[in-house]
Parts: structure tokens; sequence; C-alpha cells
């Protein structure tokens, strides 16, 4: 296979750009990353697509895949392109109407493709001002690609996001298009009147890849042009570290968290999806039972709802109401919100952490549990996940059905109880065999086998 | 009355060149702009030919003055361009009439590429329409190639699924224009038609390919009534011409 050079395309971008304390604004002629200081000017998006598709590229870079690898993503506050290392970062920027209309669009697909709303609810959704601006979005991100193709001539386009799958229909190109769909697909909660433009946009790729195997099942029954492939998302290992005792402690003081504490980890955005009502509802009444535990919510909203990003308020209200649940149930001290902590204070509350909860209503995959499994901690996983169909409860993980309201409950009692810690060791060892199938090795292989296959065949 | 006649010519005999050739350009010019502007509620390919023709028109009128005025008898020139329309007209006879009839296939034959149609009992995919024929690919992999100016003389069946709903028009964009901004604008603008629309199947802006000036569109709409088919079609048209001559589509700055 001959080096490729492709051109990506997410709607969070990898890096976030951020308002320095001084309140001076970014230098417009910076073109290199390098030249900026991580955590002033900018910081790495956290979890998500980025955080998979990141550490792919890298590697493929690396390994001379790839000649040359181009990021297009929505980045208001970036400058138009910037480099880091072999990539290049190019930000696609809309005014504070349009986004907020295309944050509105986005937010109601995602709620209906996760089912949180009625089918009936938004069937005129194509049809609105709102649309038209969601769709100005998706123009402006298909332009940049083909100018960019005009310069590079790429070999294939690699779009993920649901909310960017337009794109690849604007983009009229001979040259292989991917869609990479990461959240849940369920062709029943699809309303009737979604269905012609969904398959419109779907039928214009060459290759679509879910997370899991029922999504494939139920992506067949829209009968799309393209190839359907499930490849599961997958993480670099070499990217999380594992700090001793006390590093971990003196990390994670800023928490409030005790040496003898004994923590159940729960990382997610701040968003009803994750379940972090559930979690916490679960613990209410282990939390005198087992003195000194207590449950940790990592993280804050995601690209969209945070500042740095789309600046919806999500997230802001979803913690605002927990806390509210938390004091109500008399667990002020025991439920502690980090917000946002950066790499290092993750790996430092993983390996503090008896366990960790993947508490999801619904998930795409789930890769929070392989990072669980990587730092040798085991997890308590929803059957609402993709990364469920691989797991087998009390082999590789604990599963739970987040319909049953004591389900959760009962689970974490059984890793807090869990005399020579047996349970967790077994769950460790075959949760890291698990892993193996989610790493970037196996991801790399994949991609590289679908990646000569598009651009070969 | 006094006679201007001598006074004319003597002026006319001093004209430089040059001055007729700006003046050409302005006249053509202007004969462009008026001519959109008549024909803006027009189809839009329809009205960019008339546009064509008016420059083409007095392009060929200015040519022959400043013929003229280098010393060439004006009745030759005529002549001489009489002659060589007319054989352009009889040896180009066929193919024009395919071309022409490719040129209003938009808008009168009620299929496009990837439909299924049926004339002459041959039965088949459509997989291209070109300038001189349409190409038919048949069940048992036969390519079928069918004279434009058949298909408008000859009756045409479409077989495709709910070919009745589809309304496809063709556009072409300046590169000038910002896409994006047209594109929202059109979806706003189609939307307001939505009761005569079947609410299953939204307005959908395809591109189908893009040269160094201008890049080519399709809108696809789906009718709620066969009967609607026309006046939506005119209204569309209606709507794309006045966002076309509209001011909001200036270019934005390439990324």
């Amino acid at each position: 296979m001959e080096r490729l050079s492709i051109c990506i395309n997410t709607q969070t971008p990898l890096v976030q750009f951020l308002t320095p304390p001084d309140g001076r604004p970014l230098d417009s002629s910076v073109r290199d990353l390098a030249q900026l200081r991580e955590g002033v000017d900018y910081r790495f998006s956290p979890g998500g697509v980025t955080r998979m598709v990141y550490p792919l590229v890298r590697r493929l870079l690396k390994d001379g895949i790839l000649s040359e690898a181009h990021w297009v993503a929505l980045n208001p506050r970036g400058p138009p392109s910037i480099r880091l290392g072999g990539l290049w970062l190019h930000n696609v920027s809309i005014d504070d109407e349009r986004m907020a209309a295309y944050g509105k669009v986005k937010e109601v697909i995602w709620s209906r493709v996760h089912e949180l709303d009625r089918p009936s609810e938004h069937s005129d959704l194509f049809w609105t001002e709102a649309f038209a601006e969601y769709a100005y979005y998706n123009r402006m991100t298909s332009e940049r690609m083909r100018s960019l193709d005009d310069r590079h001539d790429f070999d294939a386009f690699y779009i993920h996001d649901f909310q960017q799958m337009p794109a690849g229909h604007m983009l009229a190109t001979l040259k292989p298009k991917i869609f990479r769909w990461h959240i849940p697909f369920d062709a029943t909660a699809i309303p009737d009147h979604w269905r012609s433009i969904l398959k419109t946009y779907l039928d214009s790729y060459d290759v679509i890849v879910v997370s899991a195997q029922r999504y494939l099942d139920s992506l067949q029954a829209l009968a799309p042009k393209g190839r359907i492939l499930r490849m599961y998302p997958y993480v670099d290992p070499a990217d999380y570290a594992h700090p001793d005792r006390a590093t971990a402690v003196a990390r994670t003081e800023r928490f409030g968290l005790g040496t003898g504490d004994r923590i159940a980890l729960l990382v997610g955005r701040m968003d009803p999806i994750k379940g972090q009502d559930l979690a916490i509802r679960a613990f209410a009444p282990l939390a005198a039972e087992f003195p000194r535990t207590k449950l940790v919510l990592v993280g804050n909203g995601s690209f969209s709802g945070s500042a740095a990003g789309l600046g919806l308020s999500k997230s802001a209200r979803w913690r605002a109401q927990l806390e509210a649940e938390v004091a109500e149930l008399g667990l002020a001290g025991r439920v502690v919100f980090t917000g946002h902590v950066d790499q290092g204070e993750l790996d430092a509350l993983y390996e503090r952490c008896r366990f960790s909860i993947l508490a999801s209503v619904k998930e795409g995959f789930g890769l929070v549990a392989v990072e669980s499994w990587l730092h040798g901690r085991p997890v308590i996983v929803t059957e609402r996940a993709g990364i469920a169909e691989i797991v087998e409860d009390g082999v590789h993980a604990l599963l739970f059905d987040p319909d049953d309201p004591d389900a959760l409950g009962r689970q974490m009692r059984r890793l807090w109880d869990d005399p020579g810690g047996k349970l967790r060791a077994r769950l460790v060892r075959n949760g890291r065999i698990l892993a193996e199938q989610c790493s970037i090795d196996a991801a790399e292989v994949a991609e590289r086998s679908m990646l000569a296959e598009v651009t070969e065949q | 009355m006094t006679d201007l006649g001598p006074v004319w010519s003597a002026l006319w005999s001093e004209l430089p060149v040059g001055v007729i050739l700006v003046a050409t350009v302005l006249v053509a010019w202007l004969a462009s702009v008026l001519v959109g502007r008549l024909l803006r509620q027009s189809y839009p390919p329809v009205a960019r030919a008339a546009r064509q023709a008016a420059v083409g028109v007095i392009s060929v009128i200015g040519a022959t003055l400043i013929l003229q005025q280098l010393g060439v008898n004006p009745d030759v020139i005529l002549v001489i361009l009489a002659l060589l329309g007319a054989t352009v007209l009889i040896a180009l006879w066929g193919p024009l009439g395919n071309y022409a009839a490719r040129y209003f296939s938009d808008i009168y034959l009620p299929f496009k590429v990837g439909d299924t149609i049926t004339l002459r009992g041959f039965s088949g995919q459509v997989i291209g329409i070109n300038a001189m024929v349409t190409v038919l690919l048949t069940e048992d992999d036969h390519l079928v190639s069918v004279p434009n100016d058949v298909l408008l003389k000859e009756v045409v069946v479409n077989t495709s699924p709910q070919a009745w709903k589809e309304v496809t028009i063709p556009l072409s964009i300046g590169n000038n224009v910002d896409l994006a901004l047209f594109e929202s604008d059109l979806l706003k603008s189609i939307s307001k038609l939505k009761t005569r629309l079947d609410p299953r199947f939204p307005p959908v802006l395809t591109t189908r390919s893009r040269t160094a000036q201008a890049t080519e569109l399709v809108l696809t709409l789906m009718l709620r009534r066969p009967e609607d088919r026309d006046a939506i079609t005119q209204e569309a048209n209606k709507r794309l011409g006045e966002l076309l001559q509209g001011s909001r589509t200036t270019r934005r700055p390439a990324g």
C-alpha cells in the first residue's frame, strides 16, 4: 500500500483554544502549536472521539502509512490552520447565532438517537430554519475539505460523528469517503420523517463504521449503498501512566480525598445520558453501610457544553441538579465532583479507586471500561453500552440493567464487599484480555486494512 | 430639419476602433444584466442562455462595425456570416437537435440518472445523460444509447418507484457565490412550500460537480400531490432565481 494522504473531519477539535488569564486574544499569525503553551493557550479535548482518533493518526504517521494528515473541525476560537507535528489542524468558524441553531439541531438528533424523547417530537426538524443553519455549518466544513483537497489531493476522507454526516454528502468527489458513526444506532428509534434524508446522507459514503455488532445489524435496515463495518473503538495504552500511591495521593489532594477513602469512580461528561444520577442513588443506601467510601464523579461539559467550545449550558444545569440531589440524600462530602481533570490527575484517580462505573443510560461503546482495565481496576458496566456485547457478567465486568433501580447498588456492594479482592482480581485479569481488542494495535490493523480496501479497490 | 447625415458620416469615419470595442463590451454587459433581470423568475439555465445569446449578438454586431471601420465592406461581412451560420447549421443539424434536447431535458423529461425508464421496447437504468445521448443499462448488462432528440419525441415511461413525486432542479452556482450561505437561504425559502411537499422527504441540495468557474448542483423536492408538479417546479425556480440575483451571496474568504 502506498503512503496515503487523508483528510479527517470531526466536530470536536483535537485542540481547544483558551482565553489566557491576561485576556489577550490568540495571535492569529501562530502556525505551529509548539509556539503556544498547553494549559494556558490551549488544551487537548478530553475523552470522546478525539481521544480515539488522535492516537491512531499519530501512529499511522509514525509507521509511514500516512504521508500527511489534515484534520478539519469546528473551532470558533482557533486560528484558520495550525500545525501539530505531522498533522495539520484546520478550524471552521461560524457566528454565534448559527452556532446556537446548529447546536440545537445536533442536540435534537442526539437525543432522539439516544431515545431520550418521543419520536414524534421533532418530526419536522429537517424543515426548520435551524436545520438550514446546521446545513450551513456542514457546507462550510465540506467546502473547507474541498479547498484543502484542491491543494493536497487527498487519497480519502474520514468523517467522524453523526453531526458531520451531511458534510460527506455535500463533498462532491470521486475519492473514497468513510464515515464513522460513534453513537448507538437503533433503526427503530429513527422517526419516519428522518429516514429518507438520513439514507441520502449515508448513501454518500463508501464505508460506514459502527462500534458494535448490534448497530451494524440495525443499520442494515436502512440499506445504505456503502459497506458497513464493525470496529471497536480503541485507546493507546501508552497514554496511561501508573503513578505510585504517594504520587496518586498528592495529585488528588485538591479533591478532598483522604488516604483511607475507598473510592468508586465514574468518568464521563456532565450529561444525563451518563447516568451520574443512577450512581448517586445506588450509592445512597451503601454510604452508611460502607464507611469511608466515596463516589467520585469526574468530568464537566463536552466540547458542546464547555465555555471553550459551543457554550451550550446543558452540563452546568445537570451538575446543579445532581448537587441538589446529593444534598437531599445527605451525601455531602461523600460524593465528589471534580470537574475537568488533566490526564495526570485522571491516572491518579484511577490508581486510587477500588472500581469504576460506566452507568450510562445509553452509550455508543464505553471506552472508560477499557481505561479502567488498563489501570488494573474492575468496572461495572451498563447493559446499554456497546461494549456490553463483548462483556460476560462476572467474568470481565459486572453488568447491570439501568432500568432496575437496585441493580447498580447490588454490583457496587459486591465490589466493596469482596474479601481478599478475588472477584476484583478476576475481573481485571479477564478485562485486560478484552482491552487488547480495543487497543491501538488492534485498531491499526483494522484501520489499515479498511484504508487499503477503499483506496485500492 | 437639419440634415445630420454628413456630420454623422464624418464623425463615424473618425471614430477609433478602440472606442467601438469598448462600447461593444459595455453594451454587451448592459444587455446581459437587463436580460438577466427580465428573466430572473425563469428557469436559471434558460436565463443564462438568453444572457449569453444577447452578449453573442452584440459581439457580432460590434465585430462587424469594427471590420467595417477597418475598410471591409459590410455586405461582404454579412454574406460570409450568413454562409458560415448556414453551413454550421446543416453540418450539425442532428447533434444540435440532440444538444438542444439535452439542454431542455432537465425541464421537460421526468427522469434522471439512476431512474429506470422504458422506451421503444428498451428498459433500463439511466446511467448517463450527455450532450448527445442518454445511456441505459439493461437488466442483462447491455448498454443502450438513446439520442436525446428521441426522448423528446417518443413516449418515455419512468418505472422508478414514486417517480412522480420527485422534482429535480439543476442549478449552476458561480464560484464567486458563498455556497454555504446560498444553501442555507435556499433551504429556508423552499421550506415555505412545506405544505405542498411530502414531509418525509425534506429538500436536499446535492453537488454534482465543480469546475474552476462554477458548482453544478441539483435540488431535489418530493411532491405531496402529482398535480402540483408544474406549480412547484415554477415556484422553486422563481425562488432560486431570486436567490441567485440576491446580494446576500457574496464570496467568503477561502479557508
